[in-house]
């Protein structure tokens, strides 16, 4: 199989996986297979993620809701759109076998008839030798060795310069692999699917090639820049992509009620109708090329040893290593501890130092960095010890940093600033159903939009502030889009913000259910009126205590019940109490006429 | 039950002499020993509801201690708007607003302003202004004039003239619920009977008679 059952969040976003983050999402899109248009897959919205490439759909999110696992895909293909097709990003599934979980199905149930995928002809190209970083020292370009992994640079050692034998800046090297990696020639689709488009070659630009590196028009026939030598292959490569794409016009397009379950479809097209096509397929090619599902099952990555002067060349670190291993368990007692202590803390600066060199080189060890964030933080906690709920919110902000949806995430196209809208509201809703968290909970299920605002953006550590527009947008939209959290808006214009479930019905029956009880406790003062029969008035402090409410929700609540008619109130000396309505319910003395 | 019926001070009602005391304390309803009961309700469905029960109150209240107008002023002493056990109180605005709404329509026009100085009709807010004295109507003058048009069958006095004191006053007529009545509603309840060419009034100013057919 190649679509996958999707699981969704309360709000209705698919539920990512642990070490997953998101990518991107756009909105307005549907989904093909093959040639044919998925009838209930048409419109929705995709999101891509580290792993997973997802579609939910828009009316029918439970039913009809599919996520591509990046892992299967053996390539993407962008077609840029033309006339009143619009632009959609090709998925070509692998192989049967390598599918997961679909080990089972047959392989002859590849269908013999598809044309236009010529999904065989390029297997997954090695990483290209191509890549190179130039040493600063002597302006020798090295190559980058073939088994680099930029996010795990700061633990690998690098070559020294091949000419002058300087070890190069550790951020050098991960900024030229991943240039390099993002160039990587995308397996291009050979030229015999040009019967339906316009060959390429034809086109005048193409007859010469600039160089990536140097920008040296070279030769169309030549592979290496003539000048610098660097590999030509890319810049051919992305120029190819647009014009040969095999899809035609959609609009009228047959189609399938459903996706085919059994076999493996030929490809799977995504169909984007208000843009964002583009960045899409370049987070996709670029997840396709960082591969982050290979470290979730992957095992811990062996800790460096800093203090052992690994840096010095390739041949000592190896050298030194097991040396080292060997020397560590002897080191006991105090003496032990503190040379931990130290290996930990060069460790740390060491880590610290080479992410914050280059917003990439922070891109990279992102995941080192929230790491060691949190455990400061909870140092720090230690030390003060006097963490309010804010401040334990705000500290968690690491962990809610792969949930958020950040406007860069999201399409430049006309819809995009609704989408934010709708993302960020489902990124909400999501939050505030976090059972981890509690946030409604620890409020009395009630709390005003303007403290929902703060410890929301505390939450987000300072990064991708929300503006208050936005975030009472984000929360008008929560009832349209069906989300398990509510927008409410009192008689005074206080706008606060609820659990689905908590109705006004709700909130009055508790209400009335507390003033019964008073039936039944003997007022602390002595009272001038009969408590067995009318309990006794409630202020609005008494019940914010009572039910975990501020004064203000109180306030409002009671007089919602007011509205409802189910209490009345008393204007006394101390202000207003509210009591239960025997105003209307004791039968009225009639009289005799 | 603490709170006695008093006799209201002469100078409550001018025309209406004192009655004696009631022999019986007055009832209050069970709204009275409600502390919300005391202050008007914003919400128009209880308030309504509160209203009523005012009115009913009210009502039945002046029956019992023959009370036919009342001075709010006054009255906002009396146990009628001041529940001493309970120290609670009617403002003077909610009084006249419960009594305002009595006057209306809505109300079953159970009451009416008294509107002095200027002859006009006190029902369209000349007591608002003076916030004074209200005719409070547990019988309404129609009402009135059937009380008295079924008295004057009963007793068989039909064709002879009666002056108004043997009606408000006289022997014959205490044990009648009319009896002690204010003067000038009396005369309008044998107006509303004149109207209906039950009665004919004669006589001038101050010593009127009136004969029922």
């Amino acid at each position: 199989m190649f679509l996958h059952h999707l699981d969704l969040t309360t709000a209705l976003r698919p539920s990512l996986l642990p070490e997953e983050t998101l990518l991107f999402v756009q909105d307005a899109v549907g989904l093909y297979e093959g040639k044919f248009k998925i009838a209930q897959y048409q419109n929705g919205q995709a999101y891509l993620t580290s792993h997973r490439a997802c579609y939910v759909d828009h009316s029918e999110p439970r039913k009809s809701s599919v996520a591509i696992f990046l892992k299967d895909v053996e390539k993407p293909e962008f077609y840029a759109g033309f006339l009143k097709s619009n632009p959609k990003i090709t998925l070509y599934p692998k192989p049967l076998k390598q599918l997961s979980r679909g080990a089972s199905v047959p392989p002859n149930s590849h269908s013999p008839s598809s044309a236009t995928p010529p999904r065989h002809s390029s297997p997954v190209p090695a990483p290209p030798a191509s890549a190179t970083w130039v040493c600063p020292i002597c302006s020798f370009s090295n190559p980058v060795p073939s088994n680099f992994d930029p996010a795990l640079a700061s633990r690998t050692p690098i070559p020294p310069c091949l000419a002058c034998g300087i070890k190069p800046p550790t951020v050098l090297v991960i900024k030229a692999a991943i240039a390099a990696m993002s160039n990587r020639p995308a397996p291009g689709p050979p030229p015999k699917d040009t019967k339906n488009g316009v060959p390429a070659s034809t086109s005048s630009e193409s007859s010469m090639l600039s160089c990536p590196r140097c920008t040296f028009q070279n030769h169309p026939s030549l592979s290496n820049c003539e000048i610098c030598g660097a590999s030509l292959m890319t810049a051919r490569d992305r120029r190819l992509d647009l014009p040969i794409d095999p899809v035609r016009s959609e609009s009228p397009g047959p189609s399938v009620l459903s996706p085919s379950q059994s076999e493996v479809p030929e490809c799977i097209k995504i169909s984007f109708r208000s843009g964002g096509e583009k960045i899409f397929y370049e987070r996709l090619k670029n997840a396709l090329v960082q591969r982050k599902w290979l470290l979730q099952s992957a095992p811990p990555i062996p800790k460096p040893r800093p203090s052992s002067g690994a840096f010095d060349d390739n041949y000592s670190t190896q050298s030194n290593t097991p040396s080292a291993e060997m020397e560590r368990p002897r080191v006991v007692g105090i003496a032990g501890l503190e040379r931990r202590g130290i290996e930990q803390r060069q460790n740390n600066e060491a880590v610290i130092g080479s992410a914050f060199e280059d917003l990439e080189a922070l891109m990279t060890s992102a995941k080192e960095i929230i790491a060691l964030a949190e455990q400061f933080a909870s140092h720090a906690n230690l030390g003060t010890n006097d963490s309010s709920e804010a401040s334990a919110l705000a500290s968690q902000s690491a962990s809610a940093l792969g949930l958020i949806t950040t406007k860069d995430m999201l399409g430049t196209g006309s819809g995009s600033e609704s989408l934010y809208v709708s993302e960020l509201s489902r990124n909400l809703a999501e939050w505030l159903t976090d059972d981890t968290r509690g946030i409604l909970r620890k409020e009395g299920g009630i709390v005003t939009l303007v403290d929902l605002w703060a410890v929301f953006n505390r939450s987000r550590g300072g990064v991708e502030l929300v503006s208050p527009a936005d975030f009472e947008k984000a929360a008008r939209l929560w009832d349209t889009l069906k989300l398990p959290v509510r927008l409410r808006q009192f008689k005074s214009g206080l706008l606060v913000v609820q659990g689905r479930d908590r109705t006004d019905e709700k909130t009055i029956a508790s209400l009335l259910a507390w003033l019964k009880s008073l039936h039944n406790q003997k007022p602390l003062a002595d009272v001038t009126w009969d408590w067995q029969a009318y309990g006794r008035g409630v202020t609005a402090q008494e019940t914010a205590e009572r039910f975990g409410w501020s004064v203000g929700v109180a306030n409002e609540e009671l007089e919602m019940a007011e509205e409802a008619g189910a209490l009345c109130r008393e204007h006394g000396i101390d202000g207003f109490r509210f009591w239960e309505n025997w105003l209307v319910n004791v039968p009225d003395v009639t009289i005799v006429v | 039950m603490t709170a006695t019926a008093s006799p209201f001070p002469s100078n409550l009602s001018t025309t209406t002499t004192l009655q004696p005391p009631s022999t019986t304390d007055f009832q209050f309803p069970p709204h009275y020993f409600f502390p919300p009961f005391f202050t008007l309700q914003p919400v128009a469905s209880t308030r309504s509801s509160q209203l009523l029960s005012w009115s009913s109150l009210i009502q039945s209240y002046c029956r019992h201690n023959r009370i036919f107008t009342l001075s709010l002023i006054d009255a906002l002493d009396t146990p009628l708007f001041n529940n001493a056990k309970l120290s609670r109180r009617l403002t003077l605005r909610d009084a006249k607003a419960i009594i305002s709404w009595m006057a209306s329509p809505e109300g079953g026009n159970r009451a009416e302003f008294i509107s002095t100085g200027t002859k006009k009709s006190g029902k369209s807010g000349g007591g608002e202004d003076e916030g004074g004295r209200a005719w409070i109507y547990w019988r309404r003058p129609e009402e009135w004039a059937a009380a008295l048009e079924e008295w004057v069958e009963r007793t068989g006095q039909k064709g002879t003239v009666l002056t108004l004191y043997e009606i408000a006053e006289g022997d014959a007529s205490r044990r009648e619920e009319f009896y002690g009545m204010d003067m000038e509603l009396l005369q309008r309840s044998l107006g509303v009977c004149v109207k209906r060419g039950k009665a004919q009034i004669f006589g001038s100013e101050g010593s009127e008679g009136v004969k029922f057919f």
